[in-house]
């Protein structure tokens, strides 16, 4: 009874997408419009998709962006949040430019930045670093100012630097919060990343979704659909499974991510 | 804080929108950047500040504004009630935990074009959108909110006489309330950059549309203009939920 259980909290997420799966499949077959395919035409769409070389290589490229854009961002985005965590001069500085910056969608930016910088792989994965840099600043803003000014004086006491405090310090103790914040901007680089191709309409996997919608080859949209929610939902609990790792000493807040766009 | 460390503070923080602005408008006097592609700060504020008093641009803001809030307004109807129902009730938990599971990090632009054909091109495409994006972080708040409520604030309503049906309305609601509202303004900021998406995809009013038909044209000045604005709208929006937030939570000590 006890594995029973268990067995089926593991399977439980697996369960959720059969579910919904099922839905659509009764749905369509109910709706019965030449719009909206079941969900095995759907699924059927798949493997045409994926074996095609060309639409495979714009969606690996589209990752790459992705990946690319993902990276700077946090890298740029940890040190600056954690700063304004710890000083209350860098917050003040900065916190009303953020205020401004938060409601403007990123991807929105895209036609500006594609008379600047042309339709390529720059302008997209600068808008996907601006998409995940906010989220990321915030949480780690967040973390950074709550870390325990004890832990600091004794770390001072014992002849850390400041930078030294604020690497072997104030970044653990704030790396579960920080992570929180990395979660949040993986959906988002995957929700700009999205958006910003399909924009630019140039290459990647918004590309042919939105191509597929406009000359009316729906299996193809929907099949877009799925492999690009399974992209989200895998990143997701992969990444979960690190964070799962890196933090095993802190409970997690919060075991489900806040979505952004 | 002392009255004056908030002033400093203030002063503090306009300076990199100063300079931002400043470094903006040098780009275009000392001949960087052609102005076709990056008009002087001074031309698109005095560009937006007509726009704002055209009747044309008031239609687009009003069309943007009642789709973000139709939106938003069932978001957070949907978003509270079935977080507080997975929070209290364990069948409910067991169904919406592992749907949110998935859900949650499903990037909902993607479902847009499924969005499209069945709903139409119209508001309710758009709408849907809205309400799907900003949903999850009012849902996982007030489900986070609600379970953290302490466990000795039910027994003391109930040991005080409080009927069972009414402990959720007057105890746990209340509780997780600044949760919640923290929640909304997750969900307003995405509301707002989810309807200009939308409207940017496909549409044929709203500031999006605004923007995508000056992109067409290649006229940089109305691109900066809907984009300012709904930053405003932003600022503007989050302010008054401020309000709210300091009015529903006068009672409660600060966090």
């Amino acid at each position: 009874m006890m594995l029973l259980r268990a067995v089926v909290t593991r399977l439980a997420p697996l369960l959720a997408c059969l579910g919904l799966l099922g839905i659509w499949q009764v749905a369509a077959l109910i709706l019965d419009t030449d719009s909206f395919p079941t969900a095995l035409d759907a699924i059927r769409a798949i493997p045409a998709i994926l074996g095609d070389k060309e639409s495979l290589i714009n969606i690996l490229a589209s990752l790459r962006r992705m990946a690319i854009g993902f990276g700077l961002a946090v890298m740029v985005s940890i040190p600056l949040g954690l700063m304004m965590g710890r000083s209350r001069g860098v917050a003040a500085f900065f916190n009303p430019l953020l205020m401004i910056i938060y409601p403007v969608p990123k991807a929105a930016l895209m036609p500006i930045i594609m008379l600047w910088l042309g339709v390529g792989d720059v302008s997209k994965t600068l808008v996907i670093f601006l998409g995940v840099s906010l989220p990321v600043i915030y949480h780690s803003f967040e973390g950074g100012k709550a870390v325990e000014e004890k832990m600091l004086w004794s770390g001072a006491a014992m002849g850390l630097s400041a930078a030294q405090r604020m690497i072997r310090i104030v970044l653990p103790a704030a790396l579960p919060e920080i992570l929180t914040g990395c979660r949040t901007g993986l959906v988002l680089a995957l929700i700009t990343m999205v958006t910003s191709e399909m924009i630019a309409r140039q290459s990647g996997a918004g590309n042919i979704l939105f191509n597929a919608l406009d000359m009316g080859q729906y299996d193809t949209v929907f099949a877009m659909i799925i492999i690009i929610g399974a992209m989200g939902i895998g990143l997701d609990a992969a990444f979960e499974k690190m964070r799962g790792r890196l933090v095993k000493w802190s409970e997690p807040r919060f075991d489900l991510p806040l979505s952004f766009s | 804080m002392k009255p004056r460390a908030v002033t400093s503070d203030v002063l503090l923080g306009m300076v990199p929108i100063a300079l931002l602005i400043g470094l903006w408008q040098a780009i275009d006097s000392f001949g960087y950047a052609p102005v076709s592609l990056l008009p002087p700060p001074g031309a698109v504020f005095l560009r937006l500040v007509r726009q704002l008093f055209t009747s044309e641009y008031q239609q687009e803001i009003a069309a943007t504004l009642f789709r973000l809030f139709t939106g938003f307004a069932i978001a957070v109807i949907l978003g509270v009630g079935i977080g507080l129902a997975a929070a209290v009730s364990p069948a409910v938990n067991a169904v919406v935990r592992p749907l949110v599971r998935v859900l949650a990090p499903l990037p909902k632009v993607a479902l847009y074009p499924a969005m499209l054909l069945l709903l139409g091109f119209g508001h309710e495409s758009k709408i849907t959108l809205v309400a799907a994006d900003a949903l999850f972080p009012i849902l996982l708040a007030t489900y986070y909110g609600a379970s953290m409520v302490e466990q000795k604030l039910i027994w003391s309503a109930m040991a005080a006489g409080t009927p069972h049906g009414q402990i959720l309305f007057k105890v746990v609601l209340p509780a997780a309330a600044p949760s919640i509202l923290t929640g909304c303004r997750i969900g307003l900021v995405i509301s707002c950059i989810v309807v200009f998406l939308a409207e940017m995809i496909t549409s044929t009013d709203g500031l999006g549309h605004v923007l995508v038909t000056a992109a067409r044209t290649f006229q940089a000045v109305d691109m900066f203009v809907p984009l300012i604005t709904i930053s405003l709208l932003g600022l503007v929006l989050n302010g008054l939920l401020e309000g709210l937030r300091s009015y529903l939570l006068r009672g409660f000590p600060e966090v």
